[in-house]
């Protein structure tokens, strides 16, 4: 969580400095929901996410040195420059990568569960991120209905952060809760606090592990909240800035932790502290490096269209 | 030498396949139980059981959870039904299938082939009989194949299963039905996808077509023969990346270009030929473009309409007649 | 497949046309839309566009002929191609595919001239073979599609230099060197045997005297279709109608006021306007001067169609005003404006020349006083517009000036006697004189 939250901060600084090209959509204090859910994977289970990515990239256990080459759009970076924030992967950490189109992860979560359970025969779990904006794409009950009907290993992992760009979703979305669609496909569907990891990681380990014994998928539904803007320079005239600032400074992940640790799970704020500065300097190091690796020859363009 | 139908052809590649790859599958609707609406799955789902998947009505599930598995590692087909359909999911077509090998630098292989049934089939009307190919075209990132033989359909699909490439295959609905000679397996030259190929050699004009459109190619190269133009016919097979320099080879040697498609005209898939062979081969042209395609009009129902949306080989040979 | 040219039926009277003029030669390419020929009819004279690409393969029915319509006139075809008759046109080659090379020296004898500098269309193909042969485009005959310069066209080619070379011509060194700095054809220059420096001198002497000759006393040109149409009414007319042709003068004074009045209202119309309106009102009341003859019979027509002779450059069109009677001032101004613009450009539909009953015809911009205009047939009679001035007039014992315009109206004596024609102008002359009669 601290690593995320460093990481988007400098990415911020960045972006904001002219330093990084293209748009960004940051993660902070939301960082429970891919932290809780990610620690619940294995390395080879794979994990299908969004614009707003980098804290499941992180999470899953890529490099940050090479995520933030990637963004900086360094050849050295996880996609060598071609893929930027919106686009990025780490196929070997079973990050299949963000997706530029709300709504694009469900199916190809669902396609790699089916892969996975009906043909390559195998227990590897897919788990798909997406906010509630995504929820109202017509992709997401293709996919869920499929999934459920197969009873394939997928978990909908929703992060119910209240806003679709800048609208917010009750304007367009009748459910109060967006797991109550879990029960029109016959999948269960839980809500939890996305501000607490260890609820997050609960439930996350409770879905996974029935996806792993073949009954199906779980919609989980993680309730937090936007806390920057839609993307870094957004001017969020749509809504108040205080409130939104008052809603973080009571609901930031980092700050309940040490009041969420279950019993008997004691941590001293030296420790804690020690954590956060820990996590600062490696994203130091993250942007030295990405800002020493060289942009990719202009010839790359034309490499990775095709494997033949 | 033995013959059978396009159908069968593409079965005997799927078998073929499907038993060299035991992380091939395939997926769709109406392909397991009824065996594909034109007959062309029938008897794999015995074969290979549980390897033949009759999907929901779901076509961006189709294509998505192709592209998903392909990234999981499996070697998926997917079938679209009607070629028609491919608009349904056409997101999962261009932003996912094309673009996942690019955008992540090169880490992902999507070894996945879309099978699309097309074209007039007489009566299919608007949306059951459009040809498509030429959206398709303009996206980097996938391969578009379209064979206008039974043996070509086998080892084109057989090479497009291979490819580790996404690779759109569009299968003739009239086609399906015709009967043309296919080797043993013994016999089999591999297809190499982007290869054109010269199916008549001739030095006065050069037809260039693909799939249903190589009937009126071949066609109208006969009836030019009758009047002893010698018209020299090339089958692209490929459609993207498509062989440039048999094309450019020909026309460098008959002067003459003269494009057929059953597709609409205005934009169709032959028109980038025109364009590079205008571009590229413009001082061996002796006699303007000649392209003949279907009107800019939806598909009609009507039998007296649909005739006047088809192109015949009389109106190639009148207008090739009209440039010699 | 060769298309047929038929003469071409302009409206729902015509029955027969005149080829007026052929504006393509044979074995000229032609493109779609692109002019034919023209066609004359008793009206005017209508250009006829070709429908497809082609070359003119053939014409059947020459220039100054009259067909009934529907006749075949020509051929149109692909270059080459023989028409249904079996023969082939000479300009043309055989086809292609059999020999081409060997069919472009047949061509070349009958190939256009085209002018010096003037656009070659050739392929690109022709072009890179002509460029390589370092032969000049312009000099290469056409055979192709569209009349554009094909590979066989510059494969068969055999440039003028290469050609068998003409007998040379003796000269002195010197006369070889003023010739060839002058730019004279020695083989143009009298010479007995050698030809010497005196000779080219003489020469050049002879060509600008015929320079100074003095430009042709006459010219002969053949008439326009439209000169013809209106050649053969006019004389028909007057072979037809015995003619009278009686003058008025009418005070204006009135019009001109109801004129500023209107325009005051932003209705602006012209004194042809105004006349058409009145004319057509008395015309209702005066049936003779709105009928027509035919083997002794009088047609009477109860409705007034307004013939308006509008001037062109090159002859004159009469177009109608139809139910002139019915129509409303503005409605006339408005149809009066655009037949004369239609008329200018050529477009006027040839309904709008049919069925006139009645003409006016204004020579009044051009300050004429009286004249004595030809009736438009089958109308019986016209009325001619003369110019409005301001005269010295006798008003109750007083000299007045007053704007006075002259009508001068023809009729065919056949059928409207002196006194109803004079009645009739009576009428005309009252009404515009108290213009709040025609409400009466």
């Amino acid at each position: 969580m601290c690593t995320i939250r460093c990481f988007e901060e400098s990415v911020k600084r960045d972006f904001l400095n002219g330093e990084i090209p293209g748009f960004v959509h940051l993660y902070i204090g939301e960082e429970a929901i891919g932290t809780g859910i990610c620690a619940a994977l294995r390395d080879t289970d794979l994990i299908e996410s969004t614009h707003r990515g980098h804290g499941h990239c992180i999470a899953k256990g890529a490099d940050v040195n090479k995520m933030m080459a990637e963004i900086f759009g360094k050849k050295d970076g996880l996609c060598h420059g071609k893929g930027g924030s919106m686009h990025i992967a780490d196929f070997s950490v079973g990050m299949l990568g963000a997706n530029g189109v709300v709504g694009g992860g469900y199916n190809l979560a669902t396609g790699a569960a089916l892969a996975n359970k009906m043909v390559l025969k195998n227990d590897t779990v897919s788990v798909v991120f997406f906010g509630d904006g995504a929820s109202n794409r017509g992709t997401f009950h293709e996919a869920a209905n499929v999934a459920a009907a197969w009873k394939l290993p997928v978990v909908f992992v929703n992060e119910m952060n209240c806003w679709a760009s800048t609208t917010p979703y009750r304007t367009t979305t009748a459910v109060e809760n967006i797991s109550d669609r879990a029960k029109g496909y016959n999948m269960p569907g839980v809500i939890v606090d996305g501000q607490n990891v260890f609820e997050v990681y609960q439930a996350a380990v409770e879905a996974v592990a029935r996806a792993r014994r073949g009954e199906g998928p779980t919609f989980i539904e993680a309730k937090t909240y936007r806390i920057e803007g839609h993307f870094v320079g957004d001017p969020e005239h749509y809504r108040s800035k205080e409130e939104t600032m008052e809603i973080f400074h009571r609901t930031d992940p980092l700050k309940l932790f040490k009041s969420q640790c279950p019993e008997g799970v004691v941590f001293e704020q030296e420790e804690l502290d020690g954590i956060l500065s820990a996590a600062r300097e490696k994203i130091a190091k993250a942007k030295e490096y990405a800002v020493s690796c060289e942009y990719p020859d202009p010839s790359e363009y034309l490499t990775d269209v095709y494997a033949e | 030498m033995r013959k059978i139908t396009f159908s069968e052809a593409t079965r005997e590649a799927m078998a073929e396949e499907m038993e060299k790859y035991p992380e091939c599958f395939v997926m769709g609707e109406d392909i397991a139980r009824q065996g594909g609406i034109f007959g062309q799955f029938k008897d794999l789902p015995k074969q290979f059981p549980g390897r033949v998947i009759d999907t929901p009505i779901s076509e961006t599930f189709i294509v998505g959870g192709g592209v998903g598995a392909a990234l999981a590692g499996a070697r998926p087909v997917v079938d679209m039904h009607f070629a028609d359909f491919i608009g349904v999911c056409m997101d999962e077509v261009f932003n996912q299938m094309a673009k996942v090998r690019y955008m992540f630098g090169g880490q992902a292989k999507i070894p996945l082939v879309l099978r699309a049934p097309d074209g007039l089939a007489g009566g299919g009307a608007a949306q059951h009989s459009q040809s498509v190919e030429s959206w398709f075209i303009h996206i980097p990132g996938i391969k578009v194949v379209a064979p206008s033989n039974p043996y070509d359909a086998k080892m084109v699909l057989k090479a497009a299963i291979e490819c580790d490439d996404p690779v759109l295959y569009f299968e003739n609905k009239v086609l399906y039905k015709e009967t043309g000679e296919v080797p043993e397996k013994a016999d089999e030259v591999p297809y190499q996808i982007g290869k054109a190929r010269v199916e008549r050699e001739g030095k006065d004009v050069t037809i260039v077509s693909y799939s249903i459109g190589m009937k009126n190619a071949r066609a109208a190269a006969d009836l030019l023969a009758k009047d002893g133009i010698e018209a020299e016919v090339v089958d692209l097979i490929t459609l993207s990346p498509w062989d440039k320099e048999t094309v450019i080879n020909s026309v460098k040697k008959t002067h003459r270009l003269c494009l057929v498609s059953e597709c609409v005209k205005q934009g169709g898939a032959l028109a980038e030929v025109a364009a590079v062979v205008a571009e590229e081969a413009l001082e061996y042209l002796d006699a303007p473009i000649l392209r003949y395609g279907a009107p800019f009009t939806p598909i009609p129902f009507a039998p007296t309409l649909e005739k006047m949306y088809r192109v015949y080989p009389e109106d190639l040979v009148k207008g090739i007649k009209g440039v010699l | 497949m060769a298309t047929e040219l038929l003469m071409p039926k302009l409206g729902l009277t015509m029955t027969e046309g005149t080829i007026d003029e052929w504006k393509k030669k044979v074995g000229d390419s032609v493109q779609k839309g692109e002019i034919l020929y023209s066609v004359a009819t008793d009206k005017l004279t209508n250009d006829v566009e070709a429908e497809e690409d082609g070359v003119l393969l053939k014409i059947v029915v020459p220039e100054g002929e009259t067909v009934p319509c529907k006749t075949l006139v020509g051929w149109l075809g692909a270059p080459g191609e023989a028409v249904p008759d079996g023969s082939v046109p000479a300009a043309a080659s055989a086809p292609a595919a059999e020999a081409p090379a060997a069919a472009a020296p047949a061509a070349a004898a009958a190939a256009p001239v085209r002018e010096a500098g003037a656009y070659v269309p050739a392929t690109p193909y022709a072009k890179k073979l002509a460029k390589e042969k370092g032969f000049d485009l312009g000099q290469v005959p056409a055979t192709g599609y569209k009349g554009v310069v094909v590979a066989r066209d510059v494969l068969g080619f055999t440039p003028a230099a290469a050609a068998p070379a003409a007998p040379a011509v003796k000269a002195s060194p010197l006369a070889a060197k003023v010739a060839a700095d002058l730019g004279i054809d020695l083989s143009m220059v009298n010479a007995h045997g050698r030809v010497l420096a005196q000779d080219i001198l003489a020469y050049l002497e002879s060509s600008r005297e015929k320079v100074a000759d003095e430009p042709a006393r006459e010219e002969v040109k053949p008439m326009s279709g439209m000169r013809k149409a209106i050649a053969k009414n006019m004389l028909a007319s007057v072979q037809t109608s015995p003619t009278v042709t009686f003058n008025l003068g009418i005070d204006m004074s009135e019009m001109k006021r109801y004129r500023e009045q209107l325009k005051a209202k932003e209705i602006k119309v012209s004194y042809t306007d105004l006349l058409v309106k009145f004319v057509a009102k008395a015309l209702t009341e005066f049936p003779l001067l709105n009928c027509s003859v035919e083997d002794n019979k009088i047609i009477y027509k109860h409705y007034v169609n307004m013939g308006v002779a509008v001037a062109l450059d090159n002859g004159l069109l009469v177009p109608n005003i139809q139910d002139a009677d019915k129509k409303s001032l503005t409605e006339i101004s408005a149809e009066v404006k655009e037949l004369a613009k239609l008329a200018r450009e050529g477009k006027l539909p040839p309904e709008k020349l049919r069925g006139g009953t009645f003409t006016i015809t204004n020579l009044g911009m051009y300050g004429i006083e009286s004249f004595t205009p030809i009736i438009n047939q089958p109308e019986v009679a016209i009325l001619g517009v003369n110019t409005m001035e301001d005269k010295v007039v006798v008003r109750n014992g007083e000299m007045v000036i007053r704007p006075i315009m002259n009508l001068s109206l023809t009729a065919d004596h056949r059928v409207v006697d002196g006194s109803v024609a004079a009645q009739f102008l009576q009428r005309v002359k009252s009404l515009m004189e108290n213009p709040a009669l025609m409400l009466a």
